[in-house]
């Protein structure tokens, strides 16, 4: 293992434009910068069309980007020619949404075909095959085809096949979306243990702000063709500087006040302080009434953000005293304009 | 009616029928199969675009198969004689039902090979694969079923056309019931053959579909 500051995969100005000066043209990514650290494991979130997918492609260029580079591993894909693309792709394995599993082939045939165009032969194929659904926790499912497979077993198989040419990189696109949520849970235990073991670094594209406090250190939001926010997770959590960001981070969508008046406040807690009665205390100190408008909890990084969003009174003064309260005890807030 | 010298004949002319639908599948296969996998590939959203070659390749396919095979067949004698020295018989036979098959053979290869799901295919691009190793390793083996279902359509229509030469002295099953049901009038032959080829038919029918939900590995009941 490198440093930790060691970026594996740097994008830069990354563009892509479908149908190029046509009139049926469109913009699908806008001028995207990112680095990724080996051995992190990095989220990229964004609601549907915002260009994740399209974004994730481009990075092991299965999308030809329009304009802009992309490095992975010291290596400019985007200055090499096809046996050259082709060959720095076997470093970097993609897990897709739909498994893309060959459906006429068993759970030992798809590991060992990555093995089999690189030129293994069969027995070391298989041999090593083998040990890997084992390492997936497959053993015994060899023979079994992805009919036979349940969408779980089918991701692992996926996943066994992505690791078999020992990638420094792992894409997964929406790779826990078609799946229920505990499933989702064991395959993000699976792929932060191969994280962990193996040093892969791992890109995971998701619109779920749960797969991202799951597992991800870092995150970058993806909004309209563009990275809108980006940081440790914690941080943008705690902190959202954009609308998209807060969309994601409290799924309710906008909120807007009951009555049209009075300033929203949004609070966030962390594991320090989430067991004071803070609002409470607000409200009995400062002698008036606030409402809930939304509230939320989470786990990031095994610590616990809460997340609350209250209506102040619209009385004169009152709204002041209460965010001087909130200063004094300490409590990060940012007030909602955009409602 | 049906007398012994009649048995004779049903029973060259049913070996005739089989060799010549085998044979002109055969080699309509070799032609229409990387035919019909290139028709596939160099679409303009397939692994190879190549978009002039692929109009141009289509339209000949498309020309071909708009030529009613009786006409094909009486066009074709000059060029049957060139390969097989004769234009009667059921080796000359072969030459026209190729030429009127491979495209049909192209065509249903193609929708086969077309049918294999992009993702597969993606996901074989991203580990590396070439597009060689993408068509003889990902898309011919998950088009399996489906090509064995063409497959057994292909050859129902080569026998249909193969029993059409008849008219013109092609040999085979086709050729008695011209010569003795319709120029003689001996109806019973006639009959007899018909209910021969409604059987083959029926044994191909039955045996590709069978086959093709046996190599299925992607249902449930199979294996």
């Amino acid at each position: 293992m490198s440093s930790a500051n060691d970026v594996i995969i740097h994008v830069e100005g990354l563009g892509k434009i479908y149908e190029q000066g046509k009139p049926n043209e469109v913009k699908a990514l806008d001028d995207v910068s990112i680095d990724i650290l080996r051995g992190e494991i990095f989220g990229i979130i964004g609601l549907s069309g915002a260009g994740k997918s399209t974004l994730v492609r481009c990075i092991n260029l299965l999308e030809r980007p329009t304009s802009g580079r992309v490095s992975v591993d010291g290596n400019e894909l985007t200055g090499l020619d096809p046996a050259g693309l082709r060959k720095a792709r076997r470093k970097i394995g993609m897990i897709f949404q739909d498994f893309n599993l060959l459906e006429q082939s068993t759970a030992l045939e798809n590991v060992c075909f990555p093995l089999r165009i690189s030129g293994s032969g069969r027995q070391d194929a298989e041999k090593r095959a083998g040990e890997l659904l084992e390492r997936v926790g497959l053993a015994g499912k060899e023979g079994s085809y992805p009919s036979q497979l349940s969408g779980g077993q089918k991701q692992r198989v996926a996943i066994a096949r992505a690791l078999a040419s020992d990638p420094d990189v792992l894409l997964c696109d929406e790779a826990v979306s078609a799946l229920d949520p505990t499933t989702t849970n064991q395959i993000l235990e699976l792929l932060q243990e191969i994280n962990r073991d193996l040093g892969v670094t791992i890109v995971m594209i998701t619109h779920e702000m749960k797969v991202i406090e799951k597992i991800c250190s870092r995150v970058a939001i993806l909004a309209d063709n563009h990275i809108v926010e980006s940081g440790n997770v914690s941080d943008v959590f705690r902190n959202p500087q954009t609308d998209a960001a807060k969309k994601l981070i409290l799924p309710s969508g906008g909120v807007e006040p009951f009555d049209g008046s009075g300033r929203l406040l949004r609070l966030v807690f962390d594991g320090t302080t989430t067991d004071k009665p803070i609002v409470a205390n607000m409200v009995l100190s400062c002698g008036e009434p606030v409402s809930i408008v939304a509230a939320d909890t989470k786990q990031i990084d095994g610590k616990t953000f809460g997340q609350l969003i209250i209506q102040l009174p619209s009385a004169a003064g009152s709204a002041e005293r209460m965010m001087a309260y909130l200063d004094s005890e300490n409590i990060s807030y940012t007030e909602e304009t955009d409602v | 009616m049906f007398e012994s010298k009649f048995l004779g004949l049903v029973i060259t002319g049913f070996f005739e029928t089989i060799y010549m639908t085998l044979a002109a599948s055969l080699l309509a296969y070799m032609i229409g199969l990387p035919l019909g996998v290139f028709l596939s590939v160099s679409r303009p959203e397939g692994i190879s675009p190549r978009p002039l070659l692929n109009k141009i390749c289509g339209a000949v396919v498309n020309l071909l198969r708009s030529v009613p095979f009786v006409i094909l067949l009486v066009a074709a004698i000059p060029l049957t004689r060139l390969i097989t020295g004769t234009s009667v018989g059921s080796s000359a036979t072969i030459v026209p039902l190729v030429i009127a098959s491979f495209p049909i053979v192209a065509r249903s290869v193609e929708a086969s090979a077309s049918s294999v799901r992009h993702g597969v295919i993606e996901a074989a691009q991203s580990m590396g694969a070439t597009n060689m190793q993408i068509i003889t390793k990902v898309i011919l083996p998950e088009a399996v079923p489906s090509l064995i279902t063409g497959a057994a359509s292909s050859l129902i229509t080569v026998l249909g056309f193969s029993a059409m030469a008849g008219v013109c002295g092609g040999g085979g099953l086709g050729s008695i019931v011209i010569n003795y049901g319709y120029y003689r009038g001996e109806t019973g032959i006639m009959y007899v053959l018909i209910v021969v080829l409604v059987l083959l038919v029926q044994i191909i029918q039955e045996a590709g579909a069978r086959l093709s939900v046996r190599s299925d590995r992607n249902s449930k009941s199979s294996n």
